[in-house]
């Protein structure tokens, strides 16, 4: 990489710095809150307690992540209540594989999911550890030391979902269903602003590099476990160093959504509007004030 | 504030081999908890603070996490402390950072710091700010920190 400039303290940067920044932080942070949001789904419901335990423990993670991205989003005087709880769900930017819904017991569906979205995941954090932006570089060791059995978790069961042909058929369904979207991980939010993150240097790899680094491998994991990826929603390559894959009609980075996720914004928001609340407030006082 | 700790930061934290010999497809997978990487100037521990600054420390070494038995400063999340005055009265700045990202007892716990340490006499506004680098592992944890996790019935 280029040698790049250190970018300023979130204050001293231009109109364009800053957006470039803020694009950056919202397609990390709404990713891990949301795809989080869909894995408590699966609390007391998967198959086997230890997996019940493993993946409301990641889910945890991702939200303890979410929240590290949200704070240096507050740098520009938002709250967490207004970056969260007050957000129109069409301002929101992250990938449509986080919000698709699941089917009941489908546990394929977690399992892959998971699997596609920590691979990415991993790549993407992977080109923020150079970040000229030392408020976001700062956190990405973190956040990697906390994601490595993520995806041992997912490489896991996948092996053994795909031992048999039933469970395997139904990895197959759940891929040929979310790997359009797992594509969305990739897409841009605005092409102007995306070659400015690039430029900037506050990622390290463009997107389209993360992209073909991705498939090269989770491809061959999944045809080795006996997978078809040629089945799923693509054109007839893959080349995919050179053909264009194909995207499905909303990948939420640009804000546009389908309608699982607006349903998913209404119930994670239930309660919050239901109290007429405007502010994350206490529910309890504080014992010491008494 | 990014440059405070001039420290090689790990790309990640290797797990040690696990020593599954079952076959792949087998349940057999664990995480081990691996010790980390010492860093030579975290964790602050106060030692040769004087006065007002002494007196905060003294008020964080009573502060025990909200899990165990032992001191958040014996613990190794603190990284820092500074007193200084300010136009707005004397201020305290810690620096300090969380064992896991995900932490539920992160607001609970700083208000709990930030509580204690504007009760210091002297200090007249306590600043906390959250510093996630270098990362916390074991080996920020103080001899005196093992002692009391030791007493308590883990085994480090």
């Amino acid at each position: 990489m280029a040698a790049v400039e250190e970018l300023s303290e979130p204050d001293d940067l231009t109109a364009d710095e800053r957006e470039a920044v803020q694009h950056q932080l919202f397609r990390l942070a709404d990713d891990e809150f949301v795809v989080a949001e869909r894995y408590t789904e699966w609390q007391v419901k998967a198959p086997t307690l230890e997996s019940d335990l493993a993946f409301s423990n990641i889910a945890q993670d991702e939200l303890g992540h979410a929240r590290l991205w949200y704070d240096l989003l507050q740098d520009w005087g938002a709250e967490e209540s207004e970056l969260i709880w007050e957000r129109d769900p069409s301002e929101w930017r992250h990938s449509t594989l986080a919000e698709l819904p699941f089917d009941e017991g489908d546990w394929a569906d977690p399992v892959l999911r998971s699997y596609l979205y920590d691979v990415a995941e991993d790549i993407q954090l992977r080109a923020l550890q150079d970040s000229s932006y030392p408020r976001i570089r700062d956190r990405v060791g973190k956040i990697l030391g906390e994601e490595d059995y993520h995806r041992e978790h997912a490489a896991n069961w996948l092996e053994r979902l795909c031992e048999e042909e039933e469970s395997r058929a139904r990895v197959q369904d759940a891929l040929d269903r979310l790997f359009p979207h797992a594509l969305t991980l990739f897409a841009p939010t605005d092409e102007a602003v995306e070659e400015r993150i690039d430029e900037l240097g506050i990622r390290s790899e463009p997107l389209v590099t993360m992209r073909e680094e991705w498939l090269d491998e989770v491809i061959p994991f999944l045809e080795s476990l006996g997978l078809s990826v040629d089945d799923a929603e693509l054109p007839e390559q893959y080349d995919v160093h050179h053909s264009q894959l194909e995207l499905p009609e909303h990948t939420g980075r640009d804000q546009s959504h389908t309608d699982a996720w607006f349903d998913l914004h209404d119930d994670f928001t239930h309660t919050y509007q239901e109290l007429g609340r405007t502010s994350a407030e206490r529910i309890m006082k504080d014992p010491d004030d008494e | 504030m990014s440059n405070a700790y001039d420290t090689d930061i790990p790309d990640s934290v290797d797990p040690v081999d696990d020593d599954c010999v079952e076959p792949a497809g087998e349940a057999c997978a664990y995480t081990e908890y691996v010790e980390g990487e010492a860093y030579d100037d975290v964790p602050a521990t106060g030692e040769g603070a004087e006065g007002v600054e002494r007196d905060v420390w003294d008020t964080l070494y009573e502060i025990e996490d909200p899990e165990m038995p032992i001191s958040i400063v014996d613990l190794g999340l603190i990284y820092g402390v500074s007193v200084d005055d300010t136009d707005d009265g004397t201020v305290a700045t810690i620096d300090m950072t969380l064992t896991y990202s995900g932490c539920p007892a992160r607001d609970m716990l700083q208000d709990q710091i930030q509580e204690a340490v504007e009760d210091v006499d002297g200090v007249d506004r306590a600043d906390l700010r959250l510093v996630w680098s270098p990362e916390w592992n074991l080996e920020l944890v103080t001899e005196q920190g093992e002692q009391d996790l030791r007493d308590f019935g883990l085994s480090i």
